[in-house]
């Protein structure tokens, strides 16, 4: 372990952004128009953050998302991932992604979904088979393992998605409204859950979840970034100051209530 | 059970009309006549009675439907996955495809079986290419509706895991396709049965059901049933063909969700 002080490069290393969003724009054509999905946005995340994103639709958050994924290019600007182009970190495997809907493949037992990743990544069969009973454990579905997805409830279901993002030990964690297709109180419980998972994972995994569940934001993140539409752009960054771990004594805080009311408020401006 | 039912229900309909109408023996003949035509003897009383000549014939006409399903299904396959990977390709070669489905079979049939006799192919290659004719555009156009219905998130889920095209295919691509496959096998089935039975005829073949039907066509105004015996078996060959498809699908895509 080299010591910082000794060495100021590592120091500059440590601090640098394991995410850099510089001056990014996105636009499509759409029939007649071009419409501007992003317009100059900038932003850096460190590592180990866990950033909300939230917005009314149109203004963008899925596609900043899936900008950093490299599931879409950017118009203008550009993006680094761990120094790297999004690209890259993609070959490198850098991303674990989580849609609202589980997408689990039906012919597949929820084990085997779980390792589907691992078996592209060439995995050996008995590697494959150990991460799998981890991650099915660490999401509390050890049981169910040779179920099929469809046998599985909406909740569990997105846990086995979850786990299989999560599989490969990827740097970054992409969530485009995981929890959104669920009801109330599965959501809550599933909330908790992930910041559990999330920090037995390892903190050292970056998040990045986007939502236009206020309460959910406050609750997960470290930041929460509020974006406006037409064109989408980023309002304002909440810092959200709640000490961890959080559970339902977190929900129920004063200061928990403030952050939720500011955001709100941000978002009543954009 | 509902099957038993229905065939009660036809047989007296059947009967009914007879009776209510007066239709004669010659136009619709009893179908207690028709069932003791297959225990009836075959060339004369020298050959085996009529359900087990059908039974041999049918045999050989399975034979050639199955080499044209086989054919059929394989190029149907090749061409929907050329399609999904190429517009090019799909915008060109479709409209040819649709545009083979078109033309007549009695019209191909002969054509292929000369040419095919021509260049010294044997005699069950024409026939099998005539089911194959039959047979390939159903697949290829289910195949297509297949590989086109993975959702986008599922392969946006691929190349988050930097898969390869590949594994793609083999993980996700075909898998999904498989209902929309089998949907188009058990058409393929039955058509593999008509083109193999349609071929027969200008082949000038010794054996099959469409050489038996033919017989019994011309001798259509000595013996009424026998024509029906054999119609008869065609649909009996069709339905084991389609029955054999829906068992490997049950057998193959059992894991799958009640659709």
């Amino acid at each position: 372990m080299p010591n910082p002080i000794a060495n100021p490069q590592y120091l500059i290393a440590m601090n640098a952004p394991i995410i850099a969003i510089d001056r990014v724009t996105k636009t499509y054509d759409s029939g007649g128009g071009t419409v501007t999905a992003l317009h100059d946005v900038s932003f850096s995340i460190q590592a180990g953050e866990f950033i909300a994103l939230i917005g009314p639709s149109g203004c963008g958050k899925s596609t900043l998302m899936r900008l950093v994924g490299d599931l879409d290019q950017p118009s203008a600007g550009s993006i680094q991932v761990k120094g790297k182009p999004p690209r890259q970190a993609r070959l490198d495997r850098d991303y674990g992604i989580v849609f609202q809907s589980p997408v689990l493949y039906d012919w597949r037992t929820v084990r085997k979904n779980v390792e589907l990743p691992l078996e592209i990544m060439g995995r050996t069969e008995p590697a494959r088979q150990e991460r799998s009973r981890a991650m099915l454990q660490l999401v509390g579905l050890q049981d169910f393992g040779e179920a099929y997805p469809w046998q599985l409830s909406g909740g569990m279901q997105q846990r086995v998605s979850i786990a299989r993002a999560l599989s490969f030990d990827p740097a970054l964690l992409l969530m485009d409204e995981p929890f959104g297709a669920l009801d109330e109180i599965t959501r809550e419980r599933m909330q908790a859950e992930l910041l559990l998972i999330c920090g037995d994972a390892g903190a050292d995994t970056t998040v990045i979840f986007v939502t236009h569940s206020i309460p959910e934001a406050v609750f997960l993140a470290d930041r929460v970034v509020v974006m406006s539409p037409r064109p989408g752009r980023i309002e304002r960054v909440v810092d959200i100051d709640l000490p961890r771990p959080r559970d339902i004594a977190t929900r129920e805080s004063p200061r928990y209530f403030e952050l939720v009311t500011e955001v709100r408020e941000s978002l009543r401006e954009s | 059970m509902a099957t038993l039912l229905l065939l009660v229900v036809i047989a007296i309909a059947w009967e009914g009309a007879k009776a209510l109408f007066g239709i004669p023996d010659q136009k619709l003949p009893h179908l207690s006549a028709i069932l003791a035509e297959f225990g009836a003897p075959t060339l004369g009383g020298s050959g085996p009675i009529l359900a087990v000549a059908l039974f041999q014939n049918g045999l050989v006409t399975l034979g050639e439907a199955l080499m044209g399903f086989v054919l059929g299904g394989l190029l149907g396959c090749v061409l929907a996955i050329v399609f999904a990977a190429s517009r090019l390709f799909e915008r060109g070669l479709l409209p040819l495809v649709v545009g083979s489905q078109t033309v007549p079979i009695l019209a191909i049939a002969p054509m292929v079986v000369v040419g095919l006799g021509q260049l010294g192919a044997p005699d069950w290659v024409a026939k099998a290419v005539v089911a194959a004719y039959l047979t390939f555009f159903p697949v290829t156009i289910g195949m297509l509706r297949g590989l086109r219905s993975v959702p986008l998130d599922a392969l946006d889920l691929m190349r988050s895991y930097a898969a390869a095209a590949w594994p793609t295919f083999w993980k996700l691509r075909l898998p999904a396709a498989l209902p929309h496959l089998f949907t188009a096998l058990k058409i393929a089935a039955t058509a593999s049965v008509i083109g193999a039975l349609v071929a027969e005829l200008p082949a000038g073949s010794r054996y099959g059901i469409g050489v038996e039907i033919i017989k019994a066509a011309q001798f259509y105004n000595s013996n009424p049933p026998h024509l029906y015996a054999t119609i008869i078996a065609a649909a009996a060959l069709g339905l084991c063909f389609y029955g054999s498809v829906a068992l490997a699908e049950k057998l193959i895509v059992r894991e799958r969700k009640a659709e």
